[in-house]
């Protein structure tokens, strides 16, 4: 099957880019066509020099990096302090964590609770302590 | 360009380490975000925002081979945000550019480096970016559609069209070149 230099161009974009090409009729036109071989290299030139670019680097503006830097590190301050989605997000993990273990659920109330009661008597003991103070003082 | 020493320092959340990495690559980053966006002040807000993410994401990032791509990829989708803010990421999700040129592949001679700068910020932004992202910097065709939140099958449309668009007007620089 022959193929015509019109259907050749319109694939020379891609059979520029690097590695084999199937052989086939597109390969034997290319073989024996200077136009369409030349179009080839055309690409072929033009994806090397793309390659190239990457490693030119275009030159900042003065203090480019200075103020990069200051902005990097104020937001590696800031990122130490919890937003509100961070919040969100631990809250979600302890309902998560209480939804699949309704047992530690249990347990975190208890502890809860143990401490709020250890926290009342501690209250009232200290509050007679100090009545049996001021009291033996007057 | 980043040692894996230096980038193991990063993941451990040292802030010397990761200061250190900007300024190893601040200019490559840069470059990018310029190309892409085509405006100094913004490539650098572009830059600024990407190397947040990039701390904040180097923790979880573990193939240090591919840390480039990584980083490229990080930079292309802080651009893209960007253009987005900015009203311009119609002009990226879509090519409306139906009209490409037509190489003249007799007028072409060696590519001159600052001609290939002027044709690439010229192209149209839904072409230049799948051309950048793949031809410059190496990206997959897979990762580009990712981060355009398009198929594959149009990037590879676009990367076809810009190609042609670049080799026109490099084409005609030639050409124009030549009458002088």
């Amino acid at each position: 099957m022959r193929v015509r230099c019109e259907e050749v161009r319109e694939l020379l974009p891609e059979l520029a880019e690097p590695g084999p090409r199937p052989a086939g009729p597109v390969e034997a036109h290319l073989a024996g066509c200077p136009n369409c071989s030349a179009g080839l290299t055309v690409y072929h030139d033009l994806l090397i020099s793309l390659a190239e670019a990457r490693e030119i680097d275009i030159d900042p503006p003065a203090d480019y990096l200075d103020r990069t830097l200051r902005a990097v590190r104020f937001g590696m301050w800031t990122s130490r302090v919890p937003t509100l989605a961070d919040v969100r997000r631990a809250s979600d993990r302890v309902g998560a964590t209480l939804a699949r273990a309704p047992r530690a659920g249990y347990a975190l109330a208890s502890l809860g609770g143990a401490a709020v009661g250890a926290t009342a008597i501690a209250v009232v003991w200290w509050r007679v302590a100090r009545r049996a103070v001021t009291g033996g003082a007057a | 360009m980043v040692s894996p020493e230096l980038l193991a320092a990063c993941r451990r959340g040292d802030r010397r380490a990761f200061e250190e990495l900007v300024r190893l690559t601040g200019r490559r980053v840069y470059s990018l975000a310029y190309r892409m966006v085509g405006d100094r002040q913004d490539a650098e807000d572009v830059a600024q925002d990407a190397y947040l993410r990039m701390y904040r994401g180097l923790t979880g990032f573990r193939e240090e081979a591919r840390f480039e791509t990584w980083m490229y990829r990080i930079v292309a989708n802080c651009a893209i945000t960007h253009l987005r803010r900015r009203g311009r990421f119609g002009m990226v999700s879509s090519d409306e550019d139906l009209d490409v040129p037509v190489p003249d592949y007799a007028a072409q001679r060696a590519v001159d480096r600052d001609e290939l700068e002027r044709g690439l910020a010229a192209l149209p932004e839904g072409q230049r970016i799948p051309l950048l992202l793949k031809d410059v910097y190496g990206l997959s065709v897979r990762e580009i559609a990712e981060e355009l939140d398009v198929g594959e099958g149009a990037v590879k449309v676009r990367l076809h069209r810009a190609r042609k668009h670049l080799a026109a007007s490099l084409s005609q620089g030639h050409e124009r070149a030549g009458e002088v």
